[in-house]
């Protein structure tokens, strides 16, 4: 075991290489580059012993990544943002194939306008496809995943594909401490793929990824994705026992900070939840009662996590760095459907903020506590807000005025 | 928390100087973040690092808005709006400053209240280096005012630059140059000290920002879409320049080869039918000097003039 400084990136590419992952199809984007690039250079040393292959687009690479799961090989690959919504078609697919490959997406804001830097909605684009979702805080948590992910996709009552989720920039950019861990240890926590179901032999053939007319048997496999989807969330909670067993590590589906007797609580997803846990903290300095809740799972969705950390709370912002325009916030949709049965359920409000890796600052997150207090005091719960300050408001107009714009 | 920011240009080193630093800190049992900024890449384009060292892990990710030192690596960037390497700098900060000049000079010249220390790096690293790339100068530099320990900055320097260097005298001397820096600024008064302020977060405008709401615009203003003409003058790329192309007309022939070649039309004619450059715009790719069929122009090094 040793500990390194590492990029987001490159952390991606240690837990690629520890899985001992047979075959990579890639396709370069920023921000994600760096794991590819990671992963020929050790592949060409000598230092991997896999198959790597350039392909013209992502929809090819995501084919070529599912056919070749589909032989009963490990395989990875990566994208980010176009490249993902290039790819969209095929992650349907392979996903009805119940191949059990793992992909890194690294976020990135959705054209157009082009940006570079981070929010969610490339990746939560993808939500409905069949993947299971895992989003990270931190490097460390990116390499740990790539290796929990796999146990998932591979385990017999699951066969779907997984994500693992980082943020452009923000995370795959910054280098932090990462504890690399032994390849023995490795082995043990995640032994060789030796998949019974998926043949390729010529003995012994058979067809995958058949054609069904007909909506009964078409609904049969759909629901069984979603169930096998479902059943992740127990197989889940052993996986992430035995990673904690193996490595010492802990990952729950939903990460409660500060949580025990807070009454109002943010909750975030990915790195910008450690702006949000350092705003508890100084909210906590200054008396108000804060907790955040990092959902770490986002498909399949933890409802009940997510139910019980809620229990009694006073107020609740969730922190949505996605839109769904024409709608707002998605994770506030999913979690006030979580929360419309209960008796007991605290003030729900919606903050979209960070769209584009636009920066929240420590008086955005005053400002929600201020909003949170004010809701639990009045009982009304104001209208979904836009974090965006006076000073970016006040540049905007500079350049709007430049672009003729008034 | 100790937040450290590095300015300089696409191409000298100031991302390889904060992983530096951050190596080096986190050899000496830190917790460390490094993280570089910088858009669509080109050389000689403005760019900033981030360093954070702290004996608490860091709650803190991207931009340092409110260093505790600054390094600039390239003193044009002083004069450059879109840079604003001063930005944040408050009492109590150290900005060092790559300069020929002495910091009297410096404060007075760019009116800083804060604490300054200067030193050439560039020259020492032509002369140790031969080359003027200061990403392990800037890096011993950090070190010393971090109050990081030499041996960790040569730690540090040996295993960045072995991930992009393989020459291994190249890289001793890499470790000389930074290890002599460290040392130069040591003379310098008032080295600060690690761990400054404790606080978690800075006081300062991150906390009196005021949340608006954003109001509805129609698509006309809301579209992004320009309706204007002749924005892009505004835009002035040529702080991107790290040569000059200079016209020797003795030699030049008024071929216009060099205006028919330039990727930017930045080489107009004057009234003697002589070729010069836009130097506001002109972004020093020589293709120019390249392309003269008589050798007329020549690259001279951009340095900042007062």
């Amino acid at each position: 075991m040793k500990k390194e400084m590492l990029t987001g990136n490159s952390a991606a590419a240690w837990g690629v290489r520890l899985a001992e992952v047979d075959y990579i199809p890639a396709f370069p984007i920023t921000p994600q580059t760096e794991i590819i690039e990671s992963l020929s250079r050790w592949i060409c040393d000598g230092e991997m012993d896999a198959r790597f292959v350039t392909v013209d687009s992502e929809h090819s690479m995501i084919t070529a990544a599912g056919a070749a799961s589909a032989t009963g090989v490990r395989v990875f690959t990566a994208t980010s943002s176009q490249g993902l919504l290039y790819g969209f078609e095929m992650l349907y697919t392979v996903a009805g194939w119940r191949v059990p490959l793992v992909m890194v997406n690294v976020s990135r804001g959705v054209s157009a306008p082009i940006t570079l830097e981070a929010d969610h909605n490339d990746i939560l684009a993808a939500r409905d496809s069949g993947f299971l979702q895992i989003h990270c805080e931190n490097c460390q948590e990116v390499l740990d995943s790539v290796l929990m992910a796999y146990r998932l996709a591979e385990d017999e009552r699951i066969l779907l594909p997984v994500f693992v989720n980082m943020d452009g920039f923000q995370l795959s950019f910054t280098r932090e401490p990462v504890e690399i861990p032994e390849i023995e240890d490795v082995r043990r926590f995640l032994p060789q793929y030796q998949p019974k179901h998926a043949i390729f032999k010529a003995s012994q053939p058979m067809a995958q990824g058949i054609a069904v007319l007909g909506g009964p048997v078409y609904s049969y496999f759909k629901y069984q994705m979603h169930l096998a989807n479902r059943k992740g969330l127990d197989v889940y909670k052993e996986v992430s026992k035995e990673f904690e067993r193996v490595f010492g590590r802990r990952y729950d589906a939903v990460e409660g900070y500060m949580t025990d007797d807070a009454e109002y609580l943010l909750i975030m997803t990915n790195s910008f939840s450690t702006l949000g846990k350092a705003a508890v903290k100084r909210a906590r300095e200054s008396g108000i009662k804060a907790g955040l809740l990092r959902l770490r799972l986002i498909r399949p969705f933890p409802d009940d996590d997510i139910k019980n950390a809620l229990k009694g709370r006073k107020a609740v912002s969730v922190i949505d760095q996605n839109i769904s325009v024409g709608k707002g916030g998605i994770l506030y949709s999913e979690i006030a459907g979580v929360l419309y049965n209960e008796k007991d359920r605290p003030l729900l409000l919606s903050f979209i903020g960070g769209l584009g890796g636009k920066n929240i600052s420590p008086g955005e997150f005053d400002f929600i506590f201020d909003s949170m207090s004010k809701a639990a005091d009045t009982g009304e719960v104001p209208a979904p807000q836009l974090l965006y300050t006076e000073a970016e408001w006040k540049e905007m107009e500079r350049l709007k005025k430049i672009a003729g714009k008034m | 928390m100790l937040r450290v920011r590095f300015h300089g240009r696409g191409g000298q080193g100031a991302k390889v100087a904060s992983r530096v630093l951050g190596t080096a800190a986190f050899l000496e049992g830190y917790y460390a973040q490094d993280f570089p900024l910088y858009g669509a890449e080109r050389r000689g384009a403005p760019i900033a690092a981030f360093t954070r060292i702290s004996k608490e892990p860091v709650l803190e990710r991207g931009v340092i808005a409110e260093p505790d030192i600054v390094i600039v690596m390239d003193e044009t960037l002083l004069s450059d709006p879109l840079s604003s390497p001063l930005a944040g700098v408050r009492e109590g900060c150290v900005v060092f400053i790559n300069t020929t000049h002495s910091r009297e000079e410096v404060r007075a010249k760019y009116k800083i209240t804060a604490q300054v220390i200067t030193l050439d790096i560039t020259k020492i690293s032509l002369d140790i280096l031969g080359r003027p790339v200061l990403s392990a100068l800037a890096g011993g530099v950090a070190a010393r005012l971090s109050g990081l320990k030499e041996d960790s900055l040569s730690k540090g320097v040996e295993k960045e630059t072995s991930e992009i260097i393989t020459d291994r005298s190249v890289i001793e001397k890499n470790i000389e140059a930074a290890v002599h820096c460290y040392n130069a600024v040591e003379s310098h008064p008032h080295p600060a000290p690690l761990p400054s302020r404790g606080t978690e977060v800075p006081e300062g405008e991150g906390r009196k920002t005021t949340v608006i709401t954003v109001p509805f615009e129609p698509a006309i203003t809301s579209s992004p879409a320009i309706n204007t003409t002749g924005s892009t003058p505004m835009r002035k790329t040529g702080n991107w320049r790290l040569f000059r192309p200079v016209w020797d007309y003795e030699k030049c022939t008024k071929c216009m080869t060099c205006v028919a070649r330039c990727p930017d039309g930045c080489i107009a004619l004057n009234e003697d039918g002589f070729p010069y450059t836009d130097y506001e715009n002109c972004k020093g790719c020589m293709i120019c000097a390249e392309e003269c069929p008589v050798k007329a122009i020549t690259a001279e090094r951009e340095v900042h003039s007062w």
